[in-house]
């Protein structure tokens, strides 16, 4: 074997008993001239560049700088032998960096390797494709390492390393990988039959779904599916389960991948995320002896309760799991009560009722006395979120209390969320004040200025609180140790304010003054230029002290700082004025602030920069969280009803800014006009005619693939089976279908189709089908499969508004009071258009039953004209009454048709839907 | 002053602790091993860490290290190791790992007798070989008859030197070594050049002789030319500073600049002194180096010997850099032996006999690989070793030693000169 490399092993020992460093360089730089000799002469067979190479990465490694021989190693990569191409490739990713010159170089013989029918060889490009990834890299290697990927030659751990190397290069450079693109063929992985390639697909799907929502819509139900096979079916290999649970790395991240996306309006999936999640739950009901047992359960089941919560905060589950975390809460072990308080702050964050969590309260009070810091903080965070009016007094001043104590690095953000707590919980006035002069008092440094801005906006926009402010602030600004901030806040309440305590005996103008002065000369500049300003609201409010302010007025003529001075100097000029008009105008009362939002809030959330794994929600109330909800949909608004309920909401919020709707409305625009309408596979159209009055037939077929369709319906419902016949020698693999539903037809699926047809069979899918309202148009449903390669064919179900018609029977007088009930009109329609082919009076019949029109007999005088009547049902609309003659010309190939109905729309799509199969179908 | 000394090997493990106060704790040792031995960045000899500092000094293989909290004379206690180095040399032969792990006890025995509670002792060899043995025990009688010397003779006016010292024929040895430093720039321009001189003398004289010593110094010549009205001023050497051994009486020195002293028995440093001024270099030496292009390097080099024909350099070493990517080197040299030696990345020129006046010349070239990251070479001086006998690159000389004595013999004296290189370095 070549491992036997003497020379190397003979320089390694060498270098091992050099005994101090001096002889260790000496050593170094005499290998160095060695293997720069032999390099130059060059005519070095591939041993021996390996050997040198070797020597030249064992210095390397040391420490020392090796500024030549990259060459070498570059040349190594695309030798035949697989211990030379092995140390080329060592070499190229211990010596080189993303940005080196010599990267181009290799570039080449890496895509060499990828395209090798050798795994091993792939594996080490890949490898080095990870481990130097730069742009050049990237944007000239992605693709090959894609193909990689997905195709169905390449070994499991050939995918599994090509999906990280993948996802390497997406993190370092996103807008080179084209990750919509390559969404299906991607998502397609989640059906690997391979743990381990999900596991390695799933790390790269969720990078890449969190970027493009829309784009990896489809991972949601493969998602669902898998986790389904896992959990509830356990189909899984043995060797996966990791202490008893299944593969519990894969079940987080499918967890996690749900949240990123909106709960599923589909009943069949959301039944199936029920049964998981309940099962998910249920096995955790007792904790493990054994920890790390216990570590793969709960690190499955806090996914999980998260992944409850975010569907939705009212079901069963989350009260169960609501049960769960408060056991978790008073558990023993640091990291569960972590995860604990966490998640629970993420209940909290979204449910609408806190009771569940306000029994824990006490629990949780205490977690902020807990020796570990990082579950402090947890505490924080979620006493900060389940704050609401009922508790808000308990909860502050518990924080107040606690605040003396904390450490340092939690004081500054437990000072915003105690201020914005006491703004938006405030029932009373004093408290509010009481509590913000005493937050100012005790915190003191920790105070941002946004705190003191926001007490001092509010003071002046209430009036009752006012004089109830100057007072406190006055009792305040006495005691004889007073922090800066709190002189701010009493400089600038007095000034504005004084005159409604003036009358108290103990806060006498000249009382109110000294206590000010006194704290003055221990201010900063910044602080002394606002009191001056007090002092010279003072001159308006009371001229019986205006000696004595003068008098620090003329002091501070003359001091250094250029804005203090003229400050003074201006202030003088305007009191010693013979006429107080001016100085009446000047300090007249401030007007009320602006209704703004809250500084303090914009202060919190600038804290929370995203990680690369971002977080489905904040810490907060409920309110926080729907207003991020707002601003994500406006990014991905995607799913109509779901917007619609989001504004409902809203309107009825006014708290939300109207920014963000406005964002909202205007990207809902757009979505529609981008959107291309789902370009369909072309040879499909043939079909689809005919399939709109036949309830079976083929709907699709080449030469891989045959699809077939049934349906049946019955008022508003229906059932449509798809059937996939496998046309090919082999098997086809990672069949997918997906609907892209219109509004207003509702379409499920109760079952995914089984991803696989052997050879020549044929497997089915089942939808069911609701119409709530009048619907235009045809449903798309979009079916990839891998056969060879990936195929994907986007198809025209035959699902249009007619299709929910039942024929009814009426006789002439029927017809005719209906008829003209309609009338004419908006509800009418006329058209008058040529038969392409030779019009057939009994295909003409089929034609209209198959729109399932009754063909009323006797009603119209001419024979040959036809005259129809149905009724459309809608589950949301109700019923529409549909009524329609046809007179056909034969000689002329014409027809005139008249629909009626009791609805513009319907009689419009009635119509669109007519004419044209009349026009050139022949049966 | 000195609270603690260590000896260490190499590797940094304590071969000798001894502390001499309270104001430290033992694992300093570690302290040191770590920041200073394990850490190849620093290499000054005087690291203070917190209120500590430590003063090591590196001879042979190992580090001798004193350590101190308070703001010691940094000086003293540098000569301090260096003496305690030479003590280990007499008593030894030759202070190394070696001979500190065979000798640990006496080391002990010596470190107690030349440190006490931190303020350093006497520590001239001679003395300190009365009391302090290599032998095993002696007789109790020999014994108190020695304590009994020793005590008489630390007491006396000349702790240094016995007096009942008897010669058949007496004899005194003066070795005048030089070593010169010289920093030139690629201009041929003179840098820095100083020489630091020893004189060493072996006295092999009976009694308690009065020595009196004379230089061509230039103070003392000034002094004696506006007596006698000559003018020598081309010969004389002005001496920038000197330090005597402490028998040279400091009185009369700085009276009249004339050295005179009773000698100690045997070998020891008379003087050290040193001159800036008017240094005569032994070698000169012209380097032609061209890089060409980014393959090869050229070099001419060419030295010359300055010193009289009737003198010869030995050992002779010129040690030329060359660039960090060389591949191949070809030299020709006319005399002595030139190689390349690649573990000093440097072409090492022996000449084992360099005569006066010689020019010899060294021309070749080096072949470069070819650089992943192009960096300029730095371009390190040239440097020379050699020893020059019987040559004073100061010019000093020594004019006279006269010896009295009450019994009034007649002594043979024997002068010695020789220049060493020290850092002896040129640019180009």
């Amino acid at each position: 074997m070549a491992s036997s490399m003497r020379g190397l092993t003979v320089f390694i020992a060498d270098i091992r008993n050099c005994r101090v460093r001096e002889l260790e360089e000496k050593r170094i730089n005499k290998e160095m001239a060695n293997i720069r000799s032999k390099f130059k002469d060059g005519n070095l067979n591939g041993y021996q560049k390996k050997k040198y190479v070797c020597k030249l990465l064992y210095m390397y490694i040391l420490g020392w700088d090796i500024d030549f021989g990259h060459m070498e190693a570059v040349n190594l990569i695309s030798s035949n032998k697989y211990s030379e191409k092995q140390i080329g490739y060592l070499g190229v990713t211990l010596l080189m960096h993303e940005n080196s010159d010599l990267t181009r170089l290799v570039i080449n013989s890496i895509r060499k390797d990828l395209d090798e029918l050798n795994e091993i060889y792939n594996c080490l490009a890949l490898h080095a494709i990870a481990n130097i990834g730069g742009r050049e890299m990237a944007e000239s290697l992605s693709s090959d390492v894609h193909r990689l990927l997905i195709s169905p030659n390449s070994k499991s751990f050939v995918k599994k390393k090509a999906a990280l190397t993948l996802l390497r290069l997406y993190r370092k450079h996103p807008e080179v990988i084209p990750a919509t693109d390559w969404a299906e063929r991607i998502i397609m992985l989640m059906d690997q039959s391979d743990l381990g390639v999900t596991l390695c697909a799933m790390s790269l799907i969720m990078a890449l779904a969190q970027d493009n929502l829309d784009a990896y819509l489809g991972c949601y139900a493969k998602a669902v599916n898998r986790l389904s096979k896992i959990i509830v079916d356990k189909e899984y290999p043995q060797d996966y389960v990791y202490y008893k649970v299944p593969i519990p790395w894969l079940q987080v991240k499918l967890l996690r991948l749900l949240q990123y996306y909106p709960p599923s309006d589909d009943r069949e999936i959301q039944k199936k995320l029920h049964v998981i999640l309940q099962t998910i739950i249920n096995n955790s009901q007792e904790a493990q002896k054994n920890v790390q047992h216990n570590n793969a359960q709960n690190a499955v089941l806090f996914e999980a309760i998260n992944l409850a919560i975010h569907l939705d905060t009212e079901s069963q589950i989350v009260n169960q799991a609501a049960v769960l975390l408060g056991r978790f809460i008073i558990s023993k072990e640091t990291n569960v009560r972590y995860l604990g308080l966490e998640t629970m702050a993420h209940l909290a964050a979204c449910v609408d009722s806190l009771e569940p969590i306000k029994k824990h309260q006490d629990t949780i009070l205490l977690s902020l006395r807990d020796k570990d810091i990082s579950v402090r903080r947890r505490g924080l965070d979620l006493l900060y979120s389940m704050c609401d009016v009922t508790n808000a007094k308990v909860i502050v001043a518990e924080l107040l209390r606690y605040l003396n104590i904390a450490d340092y690095a939690l004081r500054e953000e437990m000072v915003l969320k105690i201020a914005i707590l006491t703004e938006k919980f405030a029932t009373e006035y004093q408290w509010y004040v009481d509590i913000m002069l005493q937050l100012i008092s005790t915190a003191g440094d920790h105070v941002g200025e946004e705190v003191w801005y926001r007490v001092v906006q509010i003071v002046t926009n209430n009036e009752e609180l006012q004089e109830y402010a100057a007072r406190t602030v006055f009792s305040h600004l006495k005691s004889p140790s007073c922090h800066e901030n709190l002189v701010k806040v009493g400089g600038y309440i007095l000034g504005e304010f004084g005159h409604l305590i003036a009358n108290i005996p103990e806060a006498s103008p000249q009382e109110q003054f000294r206590a000010i002065h006194s704290k003055f000369g221990l201010c900063t500049l910044q602080t002394r230029a606002l009191l001056l300003t007090t002092y010279f609201k003072f001159v308006n409010l009371f001229p019986e002290i205006k000696g004595e302010i003068l008098q620090v007025f003329y002091q501070y003529r003359h001091v250094l700082d250029s804005e203090l001075q003229q400050r003074a100097a201006e202030y003088v000029a305007i009191t010693t004025m013979p006429i107080d008009d001016l100085l009446q105008s000047v300090c007249e009362e401030m007007p009320p602030f602006p209704e703004r939002e809250s500084a303090l809030l914009s202060r919190l959330h600038q804290q929370h920069s995203d990680t690369e794994d971002k977080r489905t929600w904040i810490i907060g109330g409920k309110d926080a969280n729907k207003e991020r909800d707002v601003a994500r949909l406006t990014l991905t608004s995607r799913n109509n009803s779901m917007d619609n309920k989001v504004k409902s909401e809203t309107n009825g919020n006014d708290d939300i800014d109207l920014v963000g709707l406005e964002g909202l409305k205007i990207n809902n625009g757009d979505q529609l006009s981008t959107t291309p309408p789902g370009s369909v596979t072309p040879g499909s159209e043939k079909f689809i005619d005919r399939l709109l009055f036949t309830a079976e037939g083929v709907l699709y077929e080449d030469t891989r693939i045959l699809i077939g369709i049934k349906s049946e319906y019955h008022g508003n419902i229906g059932r449509l089976a798809l059937y996939f016949v496998n046309r090919t020698q082999t098997n086809i693999t990672s069949l997918t279908t997906a609907i892209e539903n219109i509004s207003d037809l509702i379409i499920t699926t109760p079952q995914p189709p089984p991803s696989i047809i052997s050879q020549a069979n044929q497997t089915q899918q089942l939808f069911h089908i609701e119409c709530k309202n009048v619907f235009t148009g045809m449903p798309n449903v979009r079916i990839s499969f891998i056969s060879g390669t990936l195929h994907t064919i986007v198809l025209k179900l035959p699902v249009v508004l007619s299709k929910f018609n039942d024929p009814i029977q009426l006789n002439g007088s029927e017809f005719f009071a209906r008829w003209k009930q309609i009338g004419a009109g908006p509800r009418e329609k006329q058209v008058v258009f040529r038969s392409n082919v030779p019009i057939n009076l009994s295909g003409v019949r089929t034609i209209i039953l198959g729109f399932k029109f009754e063909i009323l007999e006797e009603v119209d005088p001419n024979p040959t004209n036809i005259v129809g009547a149905s009724v459309l049902h809608t589950s949301g609309g109700g019923m529409f009454g549909c009524l329609m003659r046809l007179e056909p010309n034969i000689e002329a190939q014409m027809y005139r048709l008249t629909v009626r109905t009791t609805n513009e729309v319907v009689t419009n799509e009635i119509c669109t839907l007519l004419e044209p199969r009349l026009a050139n179908e022949s049966i | 002053m000195i609270s603690a000394f260590f000896i260490y090997n190499q590797k940094g493990e304590v071969l000798i602790s001894r502390l001499y106060r309270q104001d430290l704790k033992r694992s300093v040792a570690d302290i040191f091993r770590i920041q200073v031995i394990s850490n190849t960045d620093i290499r000054s000899p005087i690291v203070t860490l917190g209120s500590t500092s430590f003063f090591h000094v590196r001879h042979e293989n190992l580090f001798i290290v004193a350590v101190t909290k308070c703001n010691a004379n940094a000086a003293l206690v540098f000569e301090f190791c260096y003496r305690l180095v030479n003590i280990g040399k007499a008593y030894f032969g030759k202070l190394d790992e070696e001979a500190v792990k065979n000798n640990f006890v006496l080391v002990y025995e010596l470190l107690d007798e030349v440190l006490d509670f931190g303020y350093p002792q006497n520590s001239e060899t001679d003395t300190l070989k009365l009391y302090i043995t290599t032998e095993g025990v002696k007789s109790e009688r020999a014994l108190k008859e020695d304590s009994s010397k020793i005590t008489i003779q630390a007491t006396g006016a000349t702790s240094w030197r016995r007096p009942d010292i008897k010669y058949r024929k007496n004899e005194a040895f003066i070795d005048v070594i030089e070593s010169i430093n010289l920093l030139m720039s690629a201009k041929g321009n003179t840098l820095r050049a100083d020489v630091s001189g020893q004189i060493m003398m072996r006295a092999y004289l009976s009694g308690t002789p009065e020595c009196k010593f004379g230089l061509n110094d230039k103070l003392l010549l000034e002094k004696d030319t506006s007596h006698k009205g000559m003018a020598r001023k081309s010969t004389a050497v002005e001496i920038d500073d000197c330090q005597f051994h402490q028998c040279v009486k400091l009185g009369k020195f700085d009276s009249d600049r004339t050295i005179s002293f009773v000698p100690p028995d045997g070998e020891f440093e008379l003087m050290r002194y040193r001159t800036t001024e008017n240094v005569i270099l032994p070698f000169r030496v012209h380097p032609v180096v061209n890089e060409i292009g980014k393959s090869r390097v050229e070099y001419r080099v060419t030295v010359k010997a300055n010193f009289s024909p009737k003198l010869y350099a030995n050992n002779v070493l010129i040690k030329i850099p060359t660039p960090l990517n060389t591949a191949n080197i070809n030299v020709r040299v006319a005399s002595g032996k030139a190689k390349y030696v690649p573990a000093e990345n440097a072409i090492l020129w022996k000449i084992p006999r360099f005569q006066g006046q010689y020019e010899v010349m060294l021309s070749g070239d080096a072949e470069l690989s070819a650089m992943t990251v192009k960096k300029a070479w730095s371009r390190p001086p040239i440097s020379m070793d050699f020893q020059v006998l019987m040559f004073t690159s100061s010019g000093l000389l020594v004019r006279f030693l006269k010896v009295f004595e009450k019994s009034n013999y007649t002594s043979v004296k024997w002068v010695r000169y020789m220049t060493k290189a020290g850092s002896y370095q040129i640019r180009f």
